[in-house]
């Protein structure tokens, strides 16, 4: 198999592309780009494509042996075709409220984290469906809320998935839990209705229960999780084989916090109330964000787990290029 | 404070401008919907607290230093009142008053006196004078004015409390004067007393410069409750039980001014020993009398006491006295060997009458008068004889030099044929006689009431000379050297005198019987003889004691001096004072009664003893001196009203140091206050600047 060797080229930014039209399109628009000069996928599978052959073994259909090979050989040997090893890519979406996060005041940008991850999820999806990989898409809001299962055909299921989960409002069926224990250096929130915070592990664990086959998985999600959480979550999906790229998606004010009023912060998750006087923590919460990230790229490298910060104000290139990195290194492995 | 341009303070309404939107702020405070509190909840809390006391004193700096800048464009100024120490208008002449009269020893009031008289002097700057004056009866000033502040504080110390009453006009006046010598630009007088009523009377016509501020230190509080000895008297009985010994009888008032009755032990103290002692019980606010039991008059002059328990005031507590041996008046008329019938009668008679003082008349012929005779005389009457030759005539000269008396009426007799010596001595040269019984005679028209022998008939109808008639007299040629005292209706001198000596000579131009005149037979003539005979003999009433702050005059209480007579003629040629005067702190003082050192002042509570030339100490004559009584009188005004009684405000012509004299602007001009607080601001600002600069840093 030939190496794809990523080219520069231009993508759009989403939020022009936001003014166009269909998702449909969008991931169209945005893939065609590296459609152009790819090489043929190296995956093998049921198709009328001859790929290779390989010994028989007991239990292969003998429909596949080749006879002529047996004929030159008196061996016998099967034959393997292109359809039979195209891989399956599962786009697994986070739809938490926090997602759902799109900056604030005049740092408001036009895409939310959701939609970014959505156009991102899309992109994706039609890329490798181009690459007749099946496609599938699950969103997960502290449990799965929608599953298409990896198929040829799914990619306009997968689609209408990312359309009805940026659609939908955010935890209209999740009903109020407890009061969670604050720090004890935390002054305390005030009395507000208060639900419990999305967590990656009941969906993930799931997920892995139900993908019988081995996936790449994009996993799109804000992260906001301690790392050990979130690399308790993956093992799961990881220890079924499945390749794992993570696209940990922060809005610019949630990197850089350039908040300068006083202000009552709320937790989109969990309704938790804080006054923040901004300048004063700023620093601090820079850093705190700086370790976090630094952690969970340190952890997912040792689990052999790509993963890729991304700043939904800068355009959707970056995460195509992390995309093509992990379908670079699956094909060496083979 | 005042303001130059207090417009400007209008601007200190823009401090309420960060306090509103802190405020508003507060209120509205921004929602802001955030993914996750993950992070910020981890931000430990006590750091958020820290930087936010920083902010507040960010906004503390930026207040103040508003605040300044808009004082100092309002132009502030003090005024001199606002001023301690060195005026901006000049610097001060501070006169401080110190009452120290006897009341000022009651309880603590003096110690607190002189701490606020040291305080007075440490009020002041280095620029300012200082003065300390010292008053009770009188005032003196302790010091000059100086800006050696500790000096006056040393004088303070060494200030004590006198035996003296209070009197405020003298040392007001005194202060007064010294202002007037002044050249400083402010004057203040601090005055510190007691307050009693008795030191301020409201006749007295005492005022302050004009913009004098004065200033009243009261240490009393309120007013004593205490007892004293307001009154001692002793009543003589002579020869009452018939043994020849006078007795005195001494009585004593206590007063006490406590709201409670109050039982003392009151001693008689004679001749320096308990007499007796009396157990008595003073009613509240009341007196009470003691009477004690008749002693015996000692043959010297003796001390007496009377006194109880030493309370809150002391003075008060023990009254001095004296009682002297027989005070009468030895007197020895001469007449002559053939003298008319009843020559010297109406003179002895006249004489004879009286005991205040007694007079012992010894009437003889000139042939039966010895020297032994004139002895212990303390007059002399020459009743138309000559004055005696030889060594009886010494004799005479001599106790006139002493200190005796000699009054001469010549009758028609001849000087010519006396003694050189004598008529030298005559206060007259006398003339032919005058006679007027052709007409009613003479009458005595020109009197010197201010005479001590007229004294007694200055007042209205104290007796009339206007009745007596004087049918012949000598006519009399008075030397410069000589005063008369009285003069006939024809401008003739009557009545002459002299000094001789210590002594006296006094003649008289008509005859001492109705042979010339009937003046014997008129009502005057027994007061006028005793007044002439006291004067001549130079008797004065004898004083028990006298007060703290008297002036004792010997020259008129022979009574004092008669003791020392013949010691005093016979040391007549040394020049230094013979008499020895010691106060009871031992200070010692020489007198002469006849000389210019014939004045001593009594300061001291106590016994002085006046001692001869010779005589031992302990054995003189002793003066009882007692503080003034009603100083004891401890009720008290309100000074305010002194205050306002002796100083003035500021006129239109006041001096220049007065505040309304200069305008605001330039006590502004000469303060300079604004360039204070403008740099004030200045320097709050760069540091508000640097403050902030490292927040944003570090929030960054």
């Amino acid at each position: 198999m030939t190496a794809v060797a990523p080219e520069p080229v231009n993508f759009l930014d989403p939020a022009v592309l936001a003014r166009i039209g269909s998702l449909e399109l969008l991931a169209r628009v945005v893939v065609e780009g590296f459609i152009n000069g790819l090489h043929r996928s190296p995956h093998l599978g049921s198709s009328t494509d001859f790929a290779e052959h390989r010994a028989y073994m007991p239990g292969d259909d003998i429909r596949r042996i080749d006879w002529r090979l047996w004929a030159r050989s008196d061996r016998f040997y099967v034959k393997e075709f292109e359809a039979e090893t195209n891989t399956n890519f599962l786009a697994v979406l986070d739809v938490s409220r926090s997602m759902r996060y799109r900056g604030s005041g005049s740092d408001a940008t036009a895409v939310s984290k959701l939609e970014y991850g959505s156009f991102l999820a899309a992109a994706l999806s039609y890329f490798s469906s181009k690459q007749r990989d099946r496609v599938g898409l699950a969103t997960f809001d502290g449990e799965l809320v929608e599953y298409v299962p990896p198929s040829a055909k799914h990619l306009e299921r997968v689609l209408q998935g990312l359309q009805r989960a940026c659609q939908t409002p955010a935890a209209a069926g999740r009903q109020p839990s407890a009061v969670s224990p604050q720090p004890s250096d935390s002054p305390p929130p005030s009395a507000v209705r208060r639900l419990p915070a999305a967590t990656l592990l009941p969906p993930l664990k799931k997920l892995s229960e139900s993908t019988r086959r081995r996936c790449i998985i994009a996993l799109i999600s804000d992260l906001y999780e301690e790392p050990d959480a979130v690399m308790d979550a993956l093992a799961h999906l990881h220890g079924r084989g499945n390749d794992i790229v993570v696209f940990h998606l922060l809005d610019r004010t949630e990197l850089e916090f350039p908040f300068t009023d006083a202000s009552n912060f709320i937790d989109l998750e969990s309704g938790d109330r804080m006054p923040v006087i901004p300048d004063y923590l700023r620093r601090q919460y820079r850093e705190l964000v700086a370790q976090h990230t630094a952690a969970l790229a340190r952890r997912t490298r040792e689990a052999r787990v790509d993963y890729a910060l991304f700043d939904t104000s800068k355009p959707l290139d970056t995460a195509l290029f992390a995309y093509l990195s992990s379908r670079q290194r699956l094909s060496r492995v083979r | 404070m005042r303001f130059l341009t207090p417009a400007f303070l209008a601007g200190l309404a823009a401090l309420a401008i960060p306090v509103l939107i802190h405020l508003i702020n507060r209120e509205r405070r921004v929602v802001v919907q955030f993914p996750s509190l993950m992070f910020l909840q981890k931000i430990p809390y006590k750091s958020v607290r820290r930087q936010k006391l920083r902010h507040l004193l960010l906004l503390a700096l930026r207040c103040l230093a508003l605040v300044l800048l808009v004082g100092a464009f309002a132009r502030p100024f003090l005024e001199r009142r606002a001023l301690g120490g060195a005026a901006l208008l000049g610097a001060r002449e501070r006169v401080i008053l110190l009452d120290r009269s006897y009341s000022m020893g009651y309880g603590d009031h003096w110690k607190r006196a002189q701490d606020a008289a040291k305080a007075a002097v440490r009020d002041l700057a280095q620029a300012d004078r200082a003065m300390l004056v010292l008053f009770a009866n009188d005032a003196s000033a302790n010091t000059t004015p100086t800006a050696n502040h500790a000096a006056v504080e040393r004088a303070v110390d060494a200030a004590t409390v006198s035996a003296e009453g209070t009197r405020y006009a003298p040392a007001l006046k005194l202060a007064a004067q010294i202002f007037a010598g002044s050249n400083l630009p402010r004057r203040e007088v601090v005055l510190i007393s007691d307050f009693q009523n008795v030191g301020w009377n409201h006749r007295d016509d005492v005022r302050l410069p004009p913009g004098t501020v004065m200033t009243t230190v009261d240490v009393a509080g309120g007013p004593g409750r205490e007892m004293a000895v307001a009154q001692v008297t002793t009543d003589r009985d002579r020869e009452a039980r018939g043994d020849g010994r006078d007795r005195v009888t001494v009585a004593a008032r206590l007063t006490n001014t406590g709201a409670q009755p109050r039982t003392v032990d009151v001693t008689l103290e004679l001749g320096g020993r308990v007499a007796e002692s009396k157990r008595v019980t003073a009613p509240a606010s009341g007196a009470v009398q003691v009477r004690f039991a008749p002693t015996v008059v000692p043959a010297t002059a003796t001390r007496g006491t009377v006194r109880i328990p030493t309370d809150a005031l002391a003075a008060n507590d023990a009254f001095h006295f004296t009682m002297a041996s027989d005070d009468a008046v030895s007197v020895l008329v001469i007449e002559p060997a053939r003298a008319r019938a009843n020559q010297s009668l109406f003179l002895a008679r006249a004489l004879a009458i009286g005991d205040r003082p007694t007079f012992r008349v010894d009437v003889r012929p000139v042939g039966a008068v010895t020297t032994a005779a004139l002895a212990g005389r303390s007059l002399v009457v020459l009743n138309e004889v000559a004055p005696p030759a030889g060594a009886l005539g010494q004799r005479l000269r001599d106790l006139v030099a002493a200190g005796a008396g000699l009054l001469i009426a010549p009758g028609d007799l001849r000087a010519e044929t006396w003694p050189a010596e004598w008529r030298a001595l005559l206060p007259v040269r006398l003339g032919a006689v005058v006679d007027r019984t052709g007409t009613a005679g003479g009458t005595l028209a020109s009197v010197n009431y201010g005479h001590p022998v007229f004294e007694l008939f200055a007042a209205p109808h104290s007796g009339d000379f206007s009745t007596a008639h004087l049918f012949r007299y000598r006519a009399l040629t008075v030397p410069l050297d000589s005063g008369v005292i009285a003069r006939f209706d024809d401008g003739a001198p009557a009545l002459v005198e002299r000094a001789a000596g210590q002594g006296k000579i006094v003649l008289w131009a008509s005859t001492l019987d109705a042979y010339w005149t009937d003046l014997p037979l008129q009502p005057v003539f027994l007061p006028l003889v005793h007044e002439l005979a006291k004067y001549a003999g130079r008797y004065s009433d004898a004083r028990a004691w006298f007060t703290a702050g008297d002036v004792l005059d010997l020259s008129r209480h022979g009574e004092l001096t008669s003791a020392f007579r013949a010691a005093l003629a016979r040391d007549t040629t040394s020049g230094a004072a013979p008499l020895v005067l010691e106060s009871p702190s031992g200070t010692r003082t020489r007198l002469d009664p006849a000389g210019p050192q014939h004045l001593a002042e009594l300061r001291e509570q106590g016994f002085y003893e006046l001692r001869g030339p010779a005589t031992p100490v302990g054995s003189g004559r002793p003066i009882a001196v007692n503080v003034d009584l009603a100083e004891s009188d401890l009720s008290r005004f309100d000074p305010r009203a002194l205050v306002a009684a002796v100083t003035a405000p500021p006129g239109p012509g006041a001096a220049a140091a007065s505040d309304a004299a200069v305008l605001p602007e330039e006590i502004e001009r000469r303060q300079t206050t604004w360039w204070y607080l403008l740099l004030a601001a200045l320097i709050l600002m760069a540091a508000e600047t640097v403050l902030s600069n490292r927040l944003s840093r570090s929030s960054s």
